[in-house]
């Protein structure tokens, strides 16, 4: 029987007991028998059987001792004992609970984010052998081309097995009611590769991805075919419409696989050959590499082969490019061997940086609060001197003391993780109202041991000083002196407060750069007008010709126009915010040196009648396209500021230049004003727009409207008249410029949000601190202060003396603070906008809000101090 | 020292060694045989018996399970487990050593 069944034992007396009764009854009925054998009475025999036994209840006892575990009993009584001591001082007690409470808390919201996001392994085979080829420079991020792939897939000597799959999107499912799925589009080794097996029929292989259009086959997830088919397995064999291509349900994949991303879970598979767009050009990159490494081979040893192998891929394919700007954008790319194995996760892409930023971040909020909670220990020990050194001199000894001072810091430690896990479950939610697309956070056995490692390294924190100090009191100069004027010294507490402050100096600088960062980012003019203009975009059947789609388009463009509410109508391509880029090179009649061989590399937006003045972009000269720009009259083009600043920074008279765009000349009719297309932080490149209308390019286009009403009354009016269009035409949701500009400010936003939160509380929590400290300075002086009284001083120096004291301190915690707060700053300087790691504004804020709260914290002391009556103080002692 | 009384941790290698000769036993079984074995030299209360078992028990030397003795009775039998057997043999050893170098220095100088 191990502790733990003694513990057990413990917990369960009665039965034991039953059994041990029944053991003795036993042996006394076998001793009788035998000593009836023997040929004694009945009674003589009992007697005789007890007699050979001895006293049965003393051994009962004795045995019961053994049996359980003294020192629980020693720890239960304790516990009563503190559980009697926190509840005799509630305020004490709430405010060491709530203080680690937002520790606590902190943490383990942003840690469950942490292990959403970036800790969790994929459900495949081996997944710590999988790396992504990651792909930087130039067009998009991550993704590769087809024959780059092919290049990669050659590799044997360093991959067991190479993927392509598609990033996971959107598409229609035709059937009852036309559903939106989610697809991947996976070569045939996706499945073989990963370690995945069919829940039933069977998975894409190599035959199912040879030719193109050729195998028009899809595999369901096992959550959509729970969900569409109810599980039945006679799915198998049957065909469902995916974006207009009847595909035959081949089968369904392993329970629990959702492919290969973090923030996006695909519903259906189908193989990549299938895809109607032109998936093999060396310019299409959508294909997100994925690796099984051969063992033995290093993450490093693929990422210095790889690389090499990237840079002769894109000499063959890019080096003999003639025009200078895009040969120079397209070679300096690079590949990057990631770890696979955590799934791929745009969202980590950019949020990585911001959750390590947090998770650094509430560790010092944890710290500051551990250190807040053990101040107030403290100071609750220093009340309680008289109770200890009674206890002591009544024989408790020291181990018990200390036993019983952590026994309560484990209860305080274990009260704030309960009300931290609830105040945790409310901030991760508020956290992910952040983020653009929503994840699925679902706290785990990971997410629950953490809470509790740091529970337990809380209650060590902040429990031990303080119990080291409440065994150290000498029991008689503890009972001489009452709690007053000749208390020890509190060189402890001063350092705690100045760590606390030196801590809060940091979060309050973190949240200052945040803050003045979103600030600048909203400064940044966008060039038009985001709060009033509804964007949505169109996308067409496949079969359908240009002419269908430019009617669709025009009738919707007309419908909308005279609808009471809607300002203005109009549509382009890419769009206003973050709708993509499309780039091009033109040349600048008679101003060619600008740019280098001529050609000026610039971003193209086509343009229908009215969309700059649309989404309120400002024009500085001329005028934009128009009903009179048509497929016959003269071509025309609109420039921007940075357009003329880079290729006519001489010119004062634009309009009288002109461009030519694939050898046809184009007059420029009009300057508009720098838009952030490309979003708030990316300086507007030179760009020019175009008349759709002469292009003739059927592109799927954004339309936009500028509402006189609210946006939620103009969105719905939108979904009305766009519904007339029919089912064959998908309309993406229409949402204000704004909305869009927001999400895609989300992590600045977050940190900004999530560090004023922390700033605050650590600022409140050092202001607490430093009052504690400063008032029990101050009570300690009081006899010294009455004397200095008596002798003249006034009152004001009485204050001065109390609110140096305070200032001190927080002097102290700055002269920590600020140098670790730089060092903090230059960590996070690449998610700053516009400002050096040495932000005046941010050190500036937090040395006066510092000081103000040491200020704050004095204010009370200090009066209370020069509201002494010299006679009264004099007289108690 | 007297005859009949117990030395401290003696009634453990006693329970211990019996369980190892005889296998497995109930409480009644063995305190007969530590009387049988002893010849009446130790006077034992069979009750403090009990209390030894629990604490080699609690060591992991015995286990114990409930059984039906021979007179069909439901009685809770002890064995020896491993540890047990490793222990009898390691406290044998240790005694045998102890009495050898006590009998040489009790032994009438020669």
């Amino acid at each position: 029987m191990s502790a733990l069944g003694r513990l057990w034992a413990s917990l369960r007396p009665r039965r034991l007991d039953r059994e041990l009764d029944a053991e003795i009854a036993n042996h006394l009925a076998m001793q009788e028998a035998e000593f009836r054998a023997r040929g004694m009475s009945a009674r003589e025999a009992h007697g005789a059987a007890l007699r050979e036994f001895g006293g049965v209840t003393q051994m009962v006892e004795s045995y019961r001792e053994r049996r359980g575990l003294p020192w629980l009993e020693t720890a239960w009584s304790d516990v009563r004992y503190a559980l009697r001591g926190l509840r005799q001082n509630k305020a004490f007690t709430a405010a060491a609970i709530v203080s680690l409470a937002l520790g606590i808390g902190a943490n383990t919201a942003i840690f469950t984010l942490v292990r959403a996001l970036m800790l969790r392994s994929l459900p495949v085979s081996h997944p710590e052998e999988l790396v992504t080829l990651y792909r930087t420079g130039a067009w998009g991020r991550g993704y590769g081309s087809y024959p780059w792939y092919l290049e990669v897939a050659r590799r044997t000597d360093l991959f067991q097995g190479v993927i392509a799959r598609s990033g996971v999107e959107k598409v229609r499912v035709a059937g009852d009611r036309v559903e939106t799925v989610q697809q991947e589009l996976v070569f045939g080794n996706y499945f073989r590769v990963l370690g995945i097996g069919p829940a039933i029929g069977r998975l894409i292989g190599e035959d199912d991805n040879r030719k193109p259009h050729a195998h028009p086959v899809a595999v369901l997830s096992y959550d959509y075919w729970q969900r569409r088919f109810g599980g039945d397995p006679e799915a198998l064999g049957r065909k469902i419409t995916v974006d207009e291509q009847p595909l035959t349900i081949i089968g369904v994949a392993a329970r629990g696989f959702g492919g290969v991303e973090v923030d996006a879970r695909p519903d259906l598979w189908i193989p990549a050959m299938q895809h109607e767009g032109e998936i093999m050009a060396p310019g299409a990159h959508w294909a997100w590499i994925l690796a099984r490494r051969r063992p033995g081979v290093s993450r490093a040893q693929i990422q210095a082969a790889v690389d090499v192998q990237f840079q002769q891929y894109l000499n063959t394919v890019y080096g003999a490019n003639p025009v200078k700007a895009f040969r120079k954008i397209a070679m300096a790319q690079h590949v990057e061997a990631r770890e696979g194995g955590v799934g791929l996760s745009s969202l980590r892409e950019q949020f990585g940086t911001s959750l390590r930023v947090l998770m650094a971040a509430v560790g010092l909020v944890l710290l500051a609060s551990c250190a807040n909670v053990a101040n107030l220990l403290l100071a609750r020990g220093a009340a309680r001197r008289r109770e200890i050194s009674l206890r002591v001199s009544l024989g408790a000894t020291r181990g018990r003391l200390m036993a019983q001072a952590l026994i309560e810091s484990g209860l305080l430690a274990a009260a704030g993780a309960a009300a931290g896990v609830a105040l945790a479950y409310w901030g991760t939610g508020e956290i992910l109202t952040f983020l653009p697309d929503p994840i699925v956070v679902q706290p785990d056995g990971a997410v629950l041991a953490f809470t509790a490692a740091i529970t337990a390294l809380a209650a060590i924190l902040f429990g031990l000083g303080p119990a080291a100090q409440a065994v150290s009191i000498d029991p008689a100069a503890g009972l001489r002196s009452g709690a007053g004027a000749s208390a020890p010294r509190s060189g402890m507490r001063r350092a705690l407060v100045v760590a606390q402050v030196a801590f809060s100096v940091v979060l309050v600088v973190l949240a200052g750069l945040f803050g003045h960062s979103m600030a600048q980012l909203h400064a940044v003019a966008l060039g038009f007008r985001a709060d009033t203009v509804i964007g949505f975009s169109l996308e067409f059947p496949n079969s359908w010709n240009a002419a269908q789609r430019t009617a669709a388009r025009d009738r919707l463009l007309a419908d909308l126009a005279p609808i009471p509410g809607v300002s203005a109508v109009s549509f382009g391509f890419p769009g206003p915010f973050l709708h993509g880029t499309s780039k091009g090179t033109v040349r600048v009649v008679g101003a060619e040196n600008a740019a280098p061989g001529g050609d000026a590399w610039v971003n193209l937006h086509q343009a229908g009648a009215g969309y700059l003045t649309t989404i309120g972009g400002h024009l500085r000269q001329g005028r934009e396209f128009g009903a009179m720009d048509t497929s016959n009259s003269q071509r025309v083009a609109v420039v921007n500021e940075a357009f003329l600043r880079r290729y006519l920074p001489q010119e004062r008279h634009p309009l009288d230049r002109s461009i030519t765009l694939d050898k046809d000349p184009m007059a420029i009719v009009g300057v508009v004003e720098d838009m952030a297309h490309e979003g708030v932080r990316v300086k507007p490149a030179p760009t020019v727009y175009l008349p759709a209308v002469q292009l003739n390019n059927p592109y799927e286009p954004t339309i936009v409207a500028r509402g006189a009403i609210a946006p939620e009354a103009l969105i719905a009016v939108i979904r009305r008249e766009a519904g007339k269009l029919g089912t064959e035409v998908a309309v993406s949701e229409p949402k204000p410029i704004r909305q869009e500009v927001d999400e895609s400010l989300f992590q600045d936003r977050l940190l900004a949000a999530v560090g004023a939160f922390f700033g605050m509380v650590a600022l409140a929590l050092a202001a607490v601190g430093l009052y504690g400290v400063v008032a029990y300075g101050t009570a300690r002086r009081a006899r010294e202060i009455g004397i200095r009284m008596a002798l003249g001083a006034r009152r004001g120096a009485v204050v001065w003396m109390v609110l140096r004291d305070a200032l001190i301190l927080v002097a102290a915690g700055l002269a920590i603070g600020l140098p670790v707060s730089y060092v903090a700053a230059r960590q996070v300087v690449s998610l700053l906008f516009g400002l050096k790691p040495a932000d005046a504004v941010a050190f500036g804020v937090t040395t006066a809000a510092l000081g103000l709260a040491g200020v704050a914290a004095a204010l009370v002391p200090a009066r209370r101090a020069a509201g002494l009556e010299p006679v009264s103080v004099l007289r108690t002692e | 020292m007297p005859t009949g009384e117990i030395l401290q941790g003696t009634l453990d290698l006693m329970v211990l060694r019996t369980l190892q000769t005889m296998g497995p036993q109930h409480g009644f079984g063995l305190a007969k045989r530590i009387e049988q074995i002893s010849e009446g030299a130790l006077s034992l209360n069979q009750g403090t018996l009990y209390p030894a078992l629990l604490r080699l028990e609690q060591r992991a030397w015995i286990r114990s399970a409930w059984g039906v003795s021979e007179a069909n009775r439901k009685a809770k039998f002890y064995e020896l487990t491993r540890a047990g057997r490793r222990q009898v043999e390691r406290e044998a050893e240790g005694w045998a050593r102890t009495v050898d170098l006590m009998r040489r220095f009790l032994e009438p100088a020669k």
